[in-house]
């Protein structure tokens, strides 16, 4: 197990290089470059020149790939073009905050989503059933953007509602902090919720029809210690999995969200980092993106094994 | 199930105190730093309301740093604006104001005195004099600032301190577009000690303005607080400014309608949105800006006039502002109607009155009886992206199909600089300064003619404004400079347009105008 574990993150190293290595060369490739960003219409060759040395993009690539390389290892992804701030610490600081954006939507998502699933396995082909599943399918399929300024819109027109401008951290102001958080919570849990719910039904569905929950129920267990104790327990893996990826992906992937609700989250950084061409931003934001994902993915390989002991890892010779 | 239980747990405790753990030294994020925000601030003054003195604006963009020197983005400027003062300002009748300097006089050609005022305090509190005057022009003169606005003071050839309170500009030659670049902000006053202490101005400001900077929350906020010892008596009325960053054109609505805001920017489509609205006021202003029809004169088609002007007849440009604008812009050349004495009436010229028979005969004349294909680059806003495709649409009547090309903002930035397009629908600032309406965009070497146009008597013409410093004589000259571009078509101009302020009815005082559009000094909230 241990000799797996060091395995797993062993090969984060190849993997990093080749997420740091594209990174790079896709933000060369992508038209329009830092320079005439900030010099915009006033560009002429002696600005741009005087602009690249002080940026140090006047080094061939490969000098300006390394060196950033070299002191990203160290934890020091380098300064921001734009504002001349240190990258590392502010992403830290943004992650924080798109963090708690991801557990406060998973955790909203599993509220809805668990019991809603167990009830349409149960009540399977009823009306609920359809409802349930019908619920679902919306989740699936409405894009979150639509439903952040749909919420928005309806909110502020019918109830004169809109969270706080100003955005507070969690531990400076609890209750400002909450009021800003809550609503992209809940709209990015309820489109999560979807996807969850038609895993925990199908998977329940699964293993409710196998041979041991015969033997179970024919030993006399009441249905909730079937459903509860033996069948969601096996059930789990699947939805485990599902929501491992959900996760990593929300870390990423709250940009829009974020966008709407002024939410200055990790996904907002990367994006006014590509709006602005702003590379080292860029460049350090996906690294660390990237490195989280990789993580919660080991992680969620790793509890598969507690949650279903017949799951173990061996090291291949 | 327990020990499961116990894991998880206790794996996200470990990430939590992880990332609480992480730089809690440093983060704006977690000061609850807003004295401004709260009840406490209602101020002891019998006359002043008690309603916090503090005005919320919601824009559209993230600042891109904060030194005025070397950024040129709308969203730093309109923040920087009211932190930094120049020399002298512009208002909108085109006269030069004092500002930081309350007088001046000008001996000869090349020789500028200014008379500083007295007592103006940085935000640090220490007097400015001269000696600041003369630092930040050799900051922006410094190549190591890579300062944008070099080419705006690079005639000075000598700067002396005839005493603290005034300076004296030697230039190397005329210059006549002078005065009006000092009105830019590119030549901001800024404190030597404080830019040597913070090594540049990118996220710390300290300035001379009506307002100093309190905090940047990155991606969320600016909050800046009044400047009590600001040299205009009375002035500012208000407590704070503090700008949200709403990219979403609905949320920043959304927060208006609410009242969590006091003030946003809506392209005129949103107009109807608050029709009738009993708390909001829409303030429209009219701008500096022209929209225009670039040609890439290296290709073929392009370079005969012909065809440049066949396609000036096949527009109808005010069809163009009918659908675009909802009939709120006017017709305008490269400079605008909003330069007042300096612009030349191009409504009424023959080239910009839709005559498709004529336009079909000078095509046919150019080799193209049945027209031909193209493209038209389109980018950046919204209301240029319409333009594309009024124009598209416009030119099927002369056999020209055109496809629209709707690019991203670095596409489009590089196809402008690198001539990556055939057509192109864009939009510029025509400037303070006549020599850069006309210099800048349109001769052989200005560095926004990224269209390949060269006109010898353009250029002639050009040297000649930027020395004549006759006022009505510069007048002719420009005069002259509009009408041959006009009749060359290098690009073919369109309308200028209005820009709309939506405000809550709590916000009193607030008049925008084309030179100031965000003058905050007499706002106060209700």
């Amino acid at each position: 197990m241990r000799a797996y574990i060091i395995r797993r993150f062993l090969t984060l190293i190849p993997i990093l290089i080749g997420i740091s290595l594209s990174i790079f060369l896709i933000m060369q490739l992508i038209p329009g470059d830092v320079v005439s960003g900030m010099l915009g219409i006033e560009a002429n060759p002696e600005l741009r020149a005087n602009l690249e040395k002080k940026l140090g993009l006047d080094r061939p690539l490969h000098e300006q790939y390394l060196s950033w390389i070299g002191n990203a290892v160290k934890g020091d992804f380098g300064k921001s073009f734009r504002t001349d701030k240190e990258i590392f610490p502010e992403i830290l600081s943004r992650f924080k905050i798109t963090f708690q954006l991801t557990v406060m939507a998973a955790v909203i998502s599993w509220i809805i989503a668990i019991p809603l699933g167990i009830i349409s396995a149960l009540k399977r082909n009823t009306i609920i059933d359809g409802i349930v599943r019908f619920i679902a399918l919306l989740g699936v399929s409405v894009p979150n953007f639509a439903f952040a300024t749909l919420s928005i819109l309806f909110l502020s027109k019918v109830f004169k509602y809109y969270p706080p401008v100003g955005y507070a951290g969690l531990f400076a102001d609890p209750a400002k902090n909450l009021k800003i958080m809550i609503l992209p919570a809940i709209i990015l849990g309820a489109i999560m919720s979807g996807s969850i719910m038609r895993m925990t039904r199908s998977s329940l569905l699964e293993v409710m029809r196998q041979d041991f929950i015969k033997t179970i129920r024919a030993k006399g267990a009441s249905e909730k210690v079937v459903l509860f104790v033996h069948a969601l327990k096996n059930a789990l893996i699947p939805i485990i999995t599902l929501i491992g990826m959900q996760i990593g992906s929300l870390l990423g992937g709250t940009v829009v969200t974020e966008q709407i609700f002024s939410i200055p989250g990790l996904g907002q950084m990367v994006l006014t980092g590509i709006n602005q061409r702003d590379f080292p931003v860029v460049q350090g934001s996906i690294l660390f993106i990237a490195f989280v994902y990789v993580v919660i993915n080991i992680i969620v390989d790793i509890l598969y094994t507690y949650i279903d002991p017949r799951i173990t890892f061996k090291v291949g010779r | 199930m327990k020990r499961r239980l116990i894991l998880v747990l206790s794996v996200v405790l470990a990430l939590s105190l992880f990332l609480s753990a992480c730089g809690d030294s440093k983060q704006p994020q977690e000061e609850v730093n807003q004295p401004v925000d709260s009840e406490q601030e209602v101020s002891q003054e019998t006359d002043k309301p008690q309603v916090p003195q503090v005005l919320k604006y919601g824009t559209d963009a993230e600042p891109g740093g904060l030194d005025p020197h070397t950024i040129s983005a709308a969203s730093s400027i309109r923040i920087f604006k009211q932190i930094y003062n120049t020399l002298i300002d512009v208002d909108d009748d085109m006269n030069y104001i004092p500002e930081l300097a309350k007088s001046w006089e000008q001996p000869d050609d090349i020789t500028y005195i200014f008379y500083l005022r007295e007592g103006v305090k940085f935000h640090n509190g220490r007097e400015m004099t001269a000696d600041d005057v003369k630092y930040s022009f050799e900051r922006v003169l410094d190549p190591d600032t890579a300062a944008i606005g070099v080419s705006y003071y690079d005639k000075i050839d000598t700067m002396e301190i005839l005493d603290d309170y005034t300076i004296k500009f030697t230039l190397k030659e005329p210059f006549a577009p002078f005065m009006g670049n000092l009105t830019s902000l590119y030549g901001a006053i800024v404190p030597k000690e404080f830019v040597e202490e913070h090594e540049n101005l990118m996220v710390e400001a300290c300035g001379t303005g009506p307002f100093k900077l309190q905090e940047w929350v990155p991606d969320n906020r600016v909050v800046l607080v009044k400047n009590e010892d600001y040299f205009e008596e009375g002035q500012p009325k208000l407590d704070a400014i503090e700008y949200y960053v709403m990219t979403d054109e609905s949320a920043r609505l959304a927060a208006l309608r609410t009242g969590n805001v006091h003030l946003i920017k809506l392209p005129a489509a949103s107009l109807p949105l608050v029709e009738g609205n009993p708390d909001i006021n829409v303030l429209p202003f009219q701008t500096n800006d022209y929209s225009y029809l670039g040609f890439n004169l290296t290709l073929d088609k392009f370079k005969d006039v012909k065809v440049r002007q066949a396609i000036s007849y096949a527009l109808d440009r005010q069809e163009i502002i009918d659908t675009v604008y909802d009939g709120e812009a006017t017709i305008s050349g490269f400079v605008t109607p909003a330069m007042g004495r300096w612009a030349i009436d191009y409504a009424s010229k023959d080239l910009y009155k839709q005559n498709i028979e004529k336009a079909k005969q000078l095509l046919a004349d150019a080799g193209y009886p049945n027209g031909f294909e193209t493209t038209i680059a389109v980018g950046l806003f919204d209301d240029i992206r319409n333009i594309g495709e009024v124009i598209q649409k416009q030119l099927e009547a002369i056999g020209i199909k055109a496809e629209i090309q709707n690019l991203e903002t670095g596409q489009y930035i590089d196809a402008w600089s690198n001539k990556g397009h055939e057509m192109m629908v864009g939009r510029n600032g025509a400037g303070t300064d006549p020599n850069r309406s006309v210099a800048f965009f349109f001769s052989t070497t200005g560095s926004a003619n990224v269209w390949g146009y060269s006109n010898p008597r353009v250029d002639e013409l050009c040297e000649m404004g930027m020395v004549t410093i006759d006022e009505k004589e510069r007048e002719a000259v420009y005069n002259e400079a509009q009408e041959l571009v006009l009749e060359d078509s290098p690009n073919l101009f369109m309308s200028s347009h209005m820009d709309y302020f939506f405000s809550r009815k709590e916000m009193k005082n607030f008049t925008p105008s084309t030179f100031n559009s965000e003058d905050f000094s007499k706002v106060v909230i209700e």
